[in-house]
């Protein structure tokens, strides 16, 4: 019984830490999506190349030197950030707004089969020159801290869980990163300019916002919030240049979860995806972890189709 | 303030505007009436740059309206208050009075002007931190003039701002525009189809048929010709 509840309490906890870094990678992909109404292929790619970014700046461009091996993972990781967002940024301002935004809303379908092609392209660009420039070989941020855990309790009847403090401060990250965005769509002006473009962008540019404007810069945001939490997985997980493919279905999955066009949904939907996974290792084996989510997933969608959060407001 | 000339603009090669012009001068009020399909959101729609005109000018305060791009133009001073409301409906009333406010105008007034709009549509006030997605029609319109005055304009254009509202909330609304005129001395453009509520309150009125201006003139003009009485008044 004791080990039945502390092996329960145990995957709580890797759930719950898992599933923030999950939430922080869903909301990158829920910014652009809610804000933009783009689907966006290539998000998985644009987070492994924030695992890269973050694994240079680690090894080869000084962090590990000036930070150390505990923490200098974690600052190449909000270095990678900012300039996966001006990556973002780039490849909106020279592709996507081609295909987006206020050129296409007269257009049928407003654009969106040009998008997922288009988005289907760069993931393919992505994956492939990653291969030439990164190689196949497994890559992995290896900070000490992944290996050594903080041991919380006995709480009761001896009972203690442990929190790998790699994990613990992967999670920390998650959540501040996430409190920040949320300050930023929900109290700033440019934050609350996104959510009018996104409810409207034609009333937008009537109120003098410049829409693809606003939608670069969601796109650039987006771009910089899943880089961020493709570092922070790194520390865990080894990745290679394909490793978005096994991260995007997750992404989507989270993003439906929590609803289509919200930002917090986003994240709770990551946040259940990463439970589910870790819980379903209690009763299941290991391999069947991925099939878990998707039942769980089917089943939430059965009862709740338009997610935790998802708006019933009619869009005009 | 505002010249338009010979404007002809539509979606795909149909034009729905045929050389259409239109002068509103500083302080004037303005009324375009006409049925339905004549043009007239087509052509609040290329003043605000939404639809791009083939052919024609438009100047503002002296200057080429047409090469400034459109989210450029509500700080030029043009407010346009969208058929059909358009609020948006996940954002707060404040939120979207805020949203009127982004022009740098609009920024800058923001104490003086929210204090107004309250005045003017007090409702505003009392649902200041509800969805705008949960108010009444009436309400909505309500909240979309008021971001329009949120932007500080120099020109206010309203595209029909009693479309689908009841006779009563309609009649309210448009007693409200008259005062709001009356106090601030706002320039203001108004496209209806409730014909004679809108011509006489106007200065100035043009009545749009099939994109062509078939008549203009003051408001006694217009109410006298026998034209706009059979087709628009019901006399």
């Amino acid at each position: 019984m004791t080990a039945a509840l502390e092996g329960f309490l145990q995957a709580l906890t890797a759930g719950l830490l898992i599933g923030a870094v999950y939430g922080l990678m869903c909301v990158g992909l829920g910014l652009i999506f809610g804000v933009m109404r783009v689907i966006n292929f290539a998000q998985g790619d644009f987070m492994m190349l924030g695992m890269y970014a973050a694994f240079y700046f680690f090894t080869a461009l000084g962090v590990q030197a000036t930070f150390g091996n505990a923490f200098g993972p974690f600052v190449a990781i909000l270095l990678a950030g900012p300039i996966l967002a001006v990556f973002g940024y780039a490849i909106h301002l020279v592709l996507i707004s081609r295909v987006s935004g206020t050129r296409t809303t007269s257009l049928e379908g407003e654009g969106h089969y040009a998008q997922l092609i288009l988005t289907l392209g760069i993931a393919l660009i992505l994956q492939n020159g990653g291969l030439i420039v990164f190689g196949s070989v497994l890559a992995s941020i290896r900070t000490p801290l992944s290996s050594s855990a903080w041991e919380l309790g006995p709480l009761f009847n001896d009972i203690s869980v442990f929190v790998n403090k790699a994990r613990g401060i992967d999670a920390v990250v998650s959540l501040v990163t996430m409190i920040l965005l949320t300050l930023l769509i929900t109290r700033s002006r440019l934050g609350k300019s996104l959510r009018a473009a996104a409810d409207n962008p034609t009333a937008a540019t009537y109120m003098g916002i410049d829409v693809d404007r606003a939608h670069r810069v969601a796109f650039a945001l987006g771009t910089g919030i899943t880089a961020i939490a493709g570092g922070l997985l790194a520390t865990n997980y080894p990745f290679h240049p394909f490793v978005g493919v096994e991260y995007v279905i997750v992404m989507y999955a989270g993003v439906v979860l929590g609803g289509m066009g919200s930002i917090i949904g986003a994240f709770w939907g990551g946040m259940t995806i990463g439970l589910v996974q870790q819980m379903s290792t209690l009763v299941l084996p290991t391999q069947l972890q991925n099939a878990a989510i998707f039942v769980v997933f089917l089943l939430i969608i059965f009862f709740r189709p338009q997610g935790f959060f998802g708006r019933m407001v009619e869009r005009t | 303030m505002l010249h338009i000339e010979r404007l002809t603009a539509g979606y795909s090669a149909i034009p729905v505007l045929n050389g259409v012009s239109i002068k509103v001068e500083q302080g004037q009020f303005v009324a375009i009436v006409g049925p339905n399909g004549a043009g007239k959101t087509t052509l609040f729609k290329t003043i605000s740059g939404i639809v791009r005109p083939s052919a024609g000018t438009i100047t503002f305060e002296g200057s080429d309206l047409l090469s400034v791009h459109p989210a450029r133009r509500p700080h030029l001073g043009i407010a346009h208050v969208p058929e059909g409301r358009q609020v948006f409906p996940s954002l707060t009333v404040t939120e979207n009075l805020e949203m009127g406010a982004m022009t740098e105008a609009g920024h800058r007034d923001w104490k003086r002007n929210i204090e107004r709009i309250f005045e003017w549509l007090p409702v505003l006030a009392e649902r200041r931190d509800q969805f705008a997605g949960t108010l009444s029609g009436g309400q909505q319109q309500m909240l979309a003039i008021g971001r329009g005055l949120a932007s500080s304009p120099k020109l206010l254009m309203l595209d029909e701002p009693s479309m689908g509202l009841a006779p009563t909330v309609a009649d309210f609304i448009f007693e409200r525009l008259i005062e709001i005129r009356r106090q601030s001395k706002l320039t203001i453009l108004l496209v209806e189809q409730r014909v004679a509520e809108a011509l006489e309150s106007a200065d100035h009125g043009y009545v749009l048929e099939a994109g062509r201006v078939a008549l203009e003139g003051n408001n006694e003009t217009l109410r006298a010709d026998d034209r706009v009485r059979k087709a628009y008044l019901g006399m």
